[in-house]
């Protein structure tokens, strides 16, 4: 919401912060911004589009189970656009697939740490005290974690699957959610019209869903979209590693696994899913910053 | 987080803490430095808990792993008691952490060695890619900080930031595989695998490191110029000692080290401090990935072949680095910052 309102408000932004620049300066720099979150925005919504409708609206090759004979092609080769690897399995099927696996992860991990985490970290910090106290120390402990170790740890326990990598993931996604929350919430919290609901004996409910709640999404989707490019890239590391997206279905990180694999005859099978995690990653990252500008001008 | 914490710890209303500490430690800083390290104890403590707890439930059975596929069940059990896993979960979670209080860390169960000598080995390389990658990316991130903010918005402020943006997007194991392809298998310049001790030959030693040590620093040299060069950025607009500054004459260079940096340096330390943890994670997959045998490398291995007392030791003491980490941030805070020692901010 907050990415489609910022070009309807132009009066923002731009007339306050440096009022010596010439106005074309200022004028630049904005439609700059706003360039900036269309991009990102649209790269994102595209790349959901792709990686979910693709495969059933784009005549792709299965992702798996192809031929030896097809093996390495080069970029370019009729039918396969961007070739196939060493198994003979279409790189663009496989990295649409991969690609559709890890959005998946991406947004499952953070709705569930968005419910999970914001709850917690809302109640927390609308509590204080000793509760609020209890809640953050619990909270230390998982985030006391290297979150790459933590997240290996918890794959292994669980074996790796689709549902069990995001699981994993969740594990550090809901404490630094949570954290996050917390700190909104308490700045809410000493805002007038809070205390003037207070005053006026709202009940606790209405309280945290009429007040505290709104005030806090918009930091938390900043966080979020940060979070996107976060749970991604970590998944993508799970995968390389094995404990992730099981092969031989793809996902980023174990495409770029395999091409590893057969570096030195293949190079350019590294170089896809490496480009494809960086715009990605790069997309989601921005989208965040226009976000934060967003949130923090107005 | 810190600041409410600190809040705490030195306003009045703590007045409890206060006399307790006020008659065990005289000046502030020390009271603030006991206090937190009273306060990590418990952190490192429950960090423990868990990751035993997380072992238990690893699946497959630990006893079976060792004794091997075609042991009898008496073998199976034999094999359990001389590991001590017959005992009930509590008892060898306290025997496990007196163990490793006396240095202690248990017995590898896949290749028979005492943890703490494996350590000992493992530990100098982790140390190395760790410090060396350290250094760097704080290195490399002032000089190009400092550069972009010199004339903000500029057309050398525009490329840094679009070029530290790019780089930031590009996980380290990608970037690890990208410098693997440029500079060993096209360029052959640098070993693409293989870590060479120093005791061996300096030189070898340092070509060996030179590209997991980049793939680990420039992500995070990228993440620490784009957040100094924002901060420069904002108090070079605003800040009234930056006018005063430039007022009295000073050049760019002078106002944005001397007057700039300064006041930034605390959320630098804050940052790199919080990616201590990042940069000891990232060495699981680095060192993977160029065969260097660090605790990380150890960590991996014990997890996939289900080493318990490997895992247990290596993540007890990755979480420990971070946690201190952390510590370390908290109480250079407070040496840097009067305010918070006097707690009157």
């Amino acid at each position: 919401m907050a990415v489609t309102s910022a070009p309807l408000r132009p009066e923002l932004g731009g007339a306050s912060p440096a009022p010596t620049l010439p106005r074309t300066g200022v004028r630049w720099s904005k439609f700059r911004r706003r360039m900036i979150t269309w991009l990102s925005g649209g790269t994102v919504v595209l790349l959901i589009l792709l990686c979910f409708l693709g495969p059933y609206v784009l005549p792709l090759h299965p992702p798996v189970g192809g031929s030896v004979l097809n093996s390495a092609l080069p970029p370019g080769s009729p039918g396969h656009p961007l070739g196939t690897d060493v198994n003979g399995n279409d790189v663009l099927s496989r990295l649409i697939h991969g690609g559709q696996a890890s959005l998946t992860v991406g947004i499952a991990v953070n709705l569930i740490g968005l419910v999970v985490g914001g709850s917690v970290g809302a109640v927390s910090g609308y509590l204080g005290g000793k509760s609020d106290t209890a809640i953050m120390r619990v909270l230390d402990v998982l985030i006391a974690f290297p979150s790459l170790v933590l997240v290996i740890v918890l794959a292994q326990v669980l074996g790796p699957s689709l549902p069990n990598t995001i699981i994993a993931l969740t594990a550090f996604s809901i404490p630094a959610v949570a954290r996050i929350a917390r700190s909104s919430t308490m700045k809410v919290m000493s805002m007038p019209y809070l205390q003037a609901a207070q005053l006026a004996g709202s009940p606790w409910w209405r309280i945290l869903f009429r007040h505290i709640v709104p005030n806090i999404v918009p930091q938390l989707t900043n966080f979020l979209m940060l979070g996107m490019a976060i749970v991604i890239v970590t998944e993508g590391a799970l995968s390389f590693l094995g404990l992730g997206i099981p092969a031989p279905n793809p996902s980023w990180g174990n495409m770029v696994y395999e091409a590893q694999q057969s570096m030195s005859a293949t190079p350019q099978l590294v170089l896809w899913p490496a480009l494809a995690l960086l715009v990605t990653v790069l997309s989601f990252n921005l989208l965040g910053e226009s976000i934060r500008d967003e949130v923090n001008t107005r | 987080m810190t600041s409410t914490a600190d809040a705490q710890v030195t306003s009045p209303r703590s007045k409890k803490h206060g006399s307790f500490l006020g008659r065990t430690a005289g000046s502030p800083l020390l009271r603030l430095i006991i206090r937190r390290v009273l306060l990590a104890v418990p952190l490192l403590l429950a960090v423990s808990l868990l990751v035993f707890i997380l072992l238990e439930a690893m699946p497959g059975d630990p006893a079976r792993n060792q004794a091997g596929m075609d042991a009898t069940e008496d073998q199976v059990e034999a094999v359990r008691r001389s590991m001590g896993l017959d005992r009930p979960a509590p008892e060898r979670y306290i025997t496990w952490l007196f163990g490793f209080l006396r240095g202690d860390l248990g017995v590898s169960s896949v290749s028979g060695r005492p943890v703490a000598e494996l350590l000992a080995e493992r530990l100098p390389v982790t140390l190395e890619l760790v410090g060396l990658a350290f250094v760097l990316s704080v290195v490399l991130a002032l000089p190009v900080a400092l550069l972009a903010a010199r004339k903000p918005g500029g057309i050398v402020d525009r490329l840094i930031m679009v070029f530290s943006m790019t780089l930031l997007a590009i996980p380290n194991f990608v970037m690890a595989l990208l410098l693997v392809l440029v500079f060993a298998v096209t360029l052959q310049m640098l070993p693409a695998i293989g870590y060479v001790p120093v005791q061996v030959s300096l030189v070898d030693n340092l070509r060996s490191v030179t590209l997991p040590v980049l793939a680990l620093a420039i992500p995070m040299a990228c993440f620490y110029a784009r957040f100094l060069r924002g901060d420069l950025g904002e108090q070079l607009l605003g800040a009234g000692y930056i006018d005063t500054a430039r007022a009295k004459g000073a050049g760019i260079w002078r106002i944005l080290w001397l007057h700039a940096f300064r006041n930034s340096s605390f959320g630098l330390l804050t940052l790199v401090g919080l990616n201590i943890g990042a940069l000891v994670g990232g060495t699981v997959i680095i060192e993977q990935i160029f065969a260097m045998p660090g605790m990380g490398m150890l960590m991996l291995q014990g997890v996939i072949s289900l080493d318990l007392a490997i895992v247990q030791s290596c993540v007890f003491i990755f979480a420990a680095v971070a946690i201190f980490a952390n510590l370390f941030v908290d109480i250079m805070y407070a040496v840097l910052d009067p305010r918070i020692r006097y707690g009157s901010h």
